[in-house]
């Protein structure tokens, strides 16, 4: 086995592991607080790539620049969803929140289909084509971005989780929304935060990706079921849990794509994710929340 | 609807539906309502696990995919008929709702949810790779040798109707069966408590079980019956994340749980995704599945119980005390 290619791969997919991670902080973010998995976080990625795109098309800011008034975007979108739509079923059985949140992803894709067509689009931007030399190694400026930008975001949400007031308050509710209750604290004020910056988290891994990725409405389907995969893996509702999972994944689908097959490299994910249902449902990070 | 016009209805609408080839020539418009019977039989099978049972599976697509294969490829390599190679078919996709079933079923929620859809992805993986034993991405082609009733080929859509509505009467008759038999009322146990219907000597994990294979078995004879009537398969048409979701959704908007539930689902869903195809397909792709999430999630936030609840207060009241509706 060739040395610098094994390196070479581990290291694509760390990178692409950390948007990965990204993704699946937002989704066990929501789930550890309001217990509801989020079927349309995938396009919630693919929103944040459209509102890049868009950006950079139109208004010349190029998707870096950009991405605090994507974030921003995304919030006011996920403040609504939550608003208009999820508030809707909180205290109704699971399947509820399920159906729900399908529904929006099939909504979400095919209003972007008729709104932009199914061409692929993409965001040129200078920064595209540079890359760090390292030995033998090639680190894509893309793609050391979007990692570097994931982690610090994860490491920001973990120190509000732990350090502020409201933090505290989101894992009080995530623990028992009763016992918040009588804290005085506002559960569905809770689980709106929660929902919104678990919507800005996938959106701005869209931004991180539109250097490196086609625009597209079906876009997010890829992101969907990856982040499940690296939400169960990590434990669902834990945090460190998703970022590790991220890299796990991230790793183990460049591994085996290049080394046995580039169309079962979805397979290995997903036979990890069935072996860690049912050996280990609680994840890596299990117990953490229940 | 009073009881005296209730009674009336149903040999109506079966002396309707009979009819429609009589006056209906057109091949797509009978295509439409092929699709309505398969996706209403696929509905009332997945409605006993997911419905009677509440196993949300969105992996439904396996067994689709397992009956379609295999009585195609039967076809294809032994030139053996469909009769019998349907029937390998349905009984393949009943081992692997055993092989999905046992791990699967120790999950609950969402993770059973996920679980199922992996499922699915892992099997349209598969008939994607061995390409030279599935043609893989570029499918299977069915070639026609003109009328063969023995290969289930035939030059009129009429013939395929008539199959299909008779594979949807057939089960229909199972599912009505099943639900006032000990089956059925150890699935409602199940589906309102699964500890205290365990506690109470019910073995939860044989009912979910016998319940998910059947419905295996009929969602693997629609797979079939599918293949020969549009003569073509391909991975991502009978073994997709969407199929599973729609056979679900049918049974979501109809009614979840209820007899006529998955009918009056498949009749609505199939009817406006088709419609809005024909109509504005040409001038906005995505409007027919636009439509079709809006449905699901109205359907979710303001008729939980489905469209079949707006029909309650026609029904004599003897239907409710079943507690059918649940």
């Amino acid at each position: 086995m060739n040395l610098t290619i094994f390196l070479q791969t581990t290291l694509n997919g760390l990178m692409v592991g950390g948007v990965y991670a990204l993704v699946a902080v937002g989704l066990t973010l929501i789930f550890g607080v309001m217990k509801i998995v989020n079927f349309a976080q995938g396009e919630f990625v693919m929103l944040g790539m459209y509102v890049s795109w868009m950006l950079a098309t139109y208004a010349h800011i190029a998707p870096y620049p950009g991405l605090v008034l994507v974030g921003i975007v995304m919030f006011a979108i996920g403040y609504l969803v939550f608003k208009f739509l999820i508030i809707r079923v909180i205290g109704k059985p699971d399947e509820s929140f399920i159906l729900l949140t399908l529904g929006l992803s099939i909504v979400l894709q095919n209003l972007i289909l008729m709104i932009f067509g199914a061409e692929y689009l993409s965001v040129s931007t200078p920064i595209k084509d540079a890359a760090l030399h390292l030995g033998g190694l090639t680190l894509s400026a893309p793609r050391m971005i979007a990692f570097l930008v994931a982690l610090l975001l994860v490491v920001a949400l973990t120190i509000l989780l732990n350090k502020t007031d409201l933090g505290r308050a989101m894992r009080a509710t995530a623990e028992s929304r009763e016992v918040a209750t009588l804290l005085g604290i506002n559960p569905v004020k809770c689980f709106t935060i929660a929902f919104a910056i678990g919507i800005v988290l996938a959106g701005t891994a869209g931004v991180l990706l539109t250097p490196m990725f086609y625009v597209f409405p079906g876009v997010g389907t890829l992101f969907n079921l990856t982040a499940f995969v690296v939400v169960v893996l990590g434990g669902m509702g834990s945090v460190p849990g998703a970022l590790l999972g991220g890299l796990i994944i991230g790793i183990v689908e460049a591994l085996s794509s290049t080394y046995i097959s580039l169309d079962l490299s979805q397979l290995f994910t997903f036979l990890i994710f069935l072996a860690v249902l049912f050996i280990r449902p609680s994840g890596l990070f299990g117990g953490a929340t229940k | 609807m009073n009881p005296k016009a209730a009674k009336f209805f149903l040999p109506a609408l079966i002396v309707v539906v009979l009819a429609v080839p009589l006056v209906v020539t057109v091949p797509y418009y009978l295509h439409i309502m092929i699709m309505v019977f398969l996706f209403a039989t696929m509905g009332l099978g997945w409605n006993l696990i997911g419905g009677y049972g509440a196993q949300l599976s969105l992996g439904h697509s396996v067994f689709f995919a397992i009956g379609a294969y295999t009585a195609v490829l039967f076809v294809v390599y032994k030139r053996l008929t469909p009769l019998v190679g349907g029937v390998v078919g349905m009984a393949l996709a009943v081992v692997a709702a055993v092989i999905i079933g046992l791990p699967c079923f120790r999950l609950r929620g969402p993770y059973f949810s996920l679980a199922t859809i992996a499922s699915g992805e892992i099997t349209r993986t598969l008939l994607l790779h061995f390409k030279d034993f599935t043609a893989g991405a570029n499918g299977v082609p069915l070639p026609f040798h003109g009328n063969d009733p023995l290969f289930l080929q035939f030059r009129s859509k009429a013939a395929y109707y008539y199959l299909a509505l008779l594979l949807l009467g057939a089960v229909f008759m199972i599912v009505r069966t099943m639900e006032h038999a000990k089956i059925g009322r150890y699935l409602a146990a199940v589906r309102e408590d699964q500890d205290a219907a365990e506690s109470l000597g019910v073995k939860t994990a044989w009912v979910k079980m016998a319940a998910f294979m059947l419905s295996a078995a009929i969602v693997a004879a629609c797979g079939v019956l599918y293949a020969f009537t549009v003569g073509y398969i391909d991975p991502d048409g009978v073994a997709s994340v969407n199929l599973s979701i729609e056979i679900a959704v049918v049974v979501i908007v109809g009614g979840i749980g209820t007899l006529w539930g998955p009918i009056l689902g498949a009749a609505v869903i199939v009817l406006l995704t088709e419609l809005t195809n024909m109509y504005l397909g040409a001038v906005r792709g995505g409007a027919s599945l636009f439509l079709y999430g809006i449905l699901l999630i109205t359907v979710i936030i303001l008729k939980p119980n489905g469209l079949i609840s707006l029909f309650d207060r026609f029904w004599p009241k003897k239907q409710v005390a079943h507690g059918t509706t649940a």
